[in-house]
């Protein structure tokens, strides 16, 4: 028997000045396996004015991300994050598939489980069926083969769970953290 | 050599000085010049180089204009006019003749040397120089401080229990898409389960649940999902399929846990 999928999801905001992030490792169903969160970092004025616009992706891609993955006991098979962290260049460790999945306003492929390749990046995927096809944005280390082998993990995944909602989770998550530190 | 030439060049000059120096000069007595006519002047075209266009000057005297004006009907005459004086000169002229050249008549004439050095006068006095003060103050190097920007190393902390404390929504499955000998031997199980008859049961779902651990259920039906709480004991037990049905004569929601054959 196969090992079970693990797919993880990653998210890291910004509360006020401080950032903190959180590693949510769920499984095919979208039941958590592990998660794990950073403290709150508050940059000085100094390290803003240094790191200028290079602080924000440097502490979520080097110093959350990294962290979080450091402290997984088995590897994700998909590392997923949102569609807005992937767009703005993501460059992240390439270990695992990075990518993002979102609600698309695309008509239905013709069955459930069908794929189209709508650019070198980006796939439709038929999730369920009647509904929309979910959008698959893939980060630039992920090759085609990698690409192929991580869309029949997330149409296997994606037949149990909604894909898009552990992010939400995450969100929920690091917010409720951030309200009972202060 | 160049002393023998030095002293040729002198000796020439002194012959010239006494030669030219016993003329006798005539004073002549110019006659006064009387003017007995007057002419006007030619009018001239002057050539200019260049783009210029050419422009003719006329040049008119004012006495002329006048003569012109008093005298304008009177015929011109010529008249022969002769400078006396040059006769004079010709007569009053004397012949110098030089004496030639004897050996030993020539003296040396010694030419002063060049001053070696142009005296100058007037010189303005230069102003004096200030006198530099020397003042030692120097500026002190400031110190070197080293601010790291590196950021911190941050840890991570296990959150299980607050990911837990959040709703799972679990979707159902698509019972059309079950083996009909499958679903048949679920329904048995689900009515044996409740003790319903199973024309009173109405499916919602069928979902695949930890076996233990679920601490709170909620059916979803417009998404047709159920959102579960789950506790720590969930995450560490097998999922099993998960009937859930809403009994037609009151509204109540049963369910149960099926087995896969």
């Amino acid at each position: 028997m196969a090992d079970p999928i693990k797919l993880a999801y990653f998210m890291a905001v910004k509360e006020g000045a401080s950032y903190l992030g959180g590693l949510l490792v769920t499984d095919t169903s979208g039941i958590p396996l592990d998660f794990r969160y950073t403290e709150p970092i508050t940059p000085t004025r100094l390290q803003s004015i240094l790191y200028g616009k290079s602080l924000e992706p440097h502490l979520k891609e080097e110093v959350i991300q990294k962290t979080l993955l450091k402290e997984l006991k088995t590897p994700p098979d998909l590392f997923i994050l949102s569609a807005t962290e992937l767009a703005g260049g993501w460059s992240g460790d390439a270990k695992y598939p990075v990518l993002a999945v979102q609600k698309s306003q695309e008509s239905p492929l013709a069955k459930v489980g069908d794929a189209f390749r709508a650019g070198p990046r980006d796939l439709l995927i038929q999730l369920t069926e009647g509904a929309a096809p979910m959008r698959v944005m893939f980060a630039a280390s992920v090759d085609a083969v990698a690409q192929e082998q991580a869309v029949v993990k997330l149409l296997e995944a994606g037949y149990h769970m909604d894909l898009t909602e552990p992010l939400e989770r995450v969100t929920a998550a690091l917010q409720s953290l951030v309200v009972k530190e202060s | 050599m160049f002393g023998r030439v030095k002293d040729a060049v002198a000796d020439a000059a002194e012959t010239l000085r006494r030669a030219f120096a016993g003329l006798g000069v005539v004073e002549v007595v110019p006659e006064a010049f009387h003017p007995r006519g007057h002419g006007a002047a030619v009018l001239e075209a002057e050539p200019r180089a260049g783009l210029e266009p050419p422009a003719t000057s006329f040049h008119e005297m004012r006495l002329l204009r006048e003569a012109v004006e008093g005298r304008a009907l009177q015929p011109f005459r010529a008249q022969l006019q002769a400078e006396s004086g040059w006769a004079q000169w010709g007569v009053a002229a004397e012949v110098v003749r030089m004496s030639p050249l004897e050996a030993g008549k020539a003296a040396r004439v010694a030419v002063p040397p060049l001053p070696r050095k142009a005296q100058v006068l007037g010189r303005v006095e230069p102003p004096p120089r200030p006198s530099v003060r020397r003042l030692w103050d120097p500026v002190v190097p400031p110190g070197v401080r080293r601010l790291d920007p590196a950021l911190d190393d941050v840890t991570a902390e296990p959150g299980l229990g607050v990911i837990l404390s959040l709703p799972v929504p679990i979707q159902g499955e698509n019972i059309q898409r079950l083996p009909k000998g499958l679903w048949m031997r679920y329904s048995l199980q689900l009515v044996r389960g409740t003790g319903e008859n199973v024309r009173n049961l109405e499916v919602l779902g069928l979902f695949h649940l930890p076996r233990k651990g679920v601490a709170d259920l909620r059916h979803d039906p417009r998404q047709g999902r159920i959102l579960v709480r789950l506790e720590p004991a969930a995450l560490k037990v097998a999922r099993v399929p998960f009937i859930l049905a809403r009994r037609k004569d009151d509204g109540v929601l049963v369910s149960c846990f099926v087995e896969d054959p």
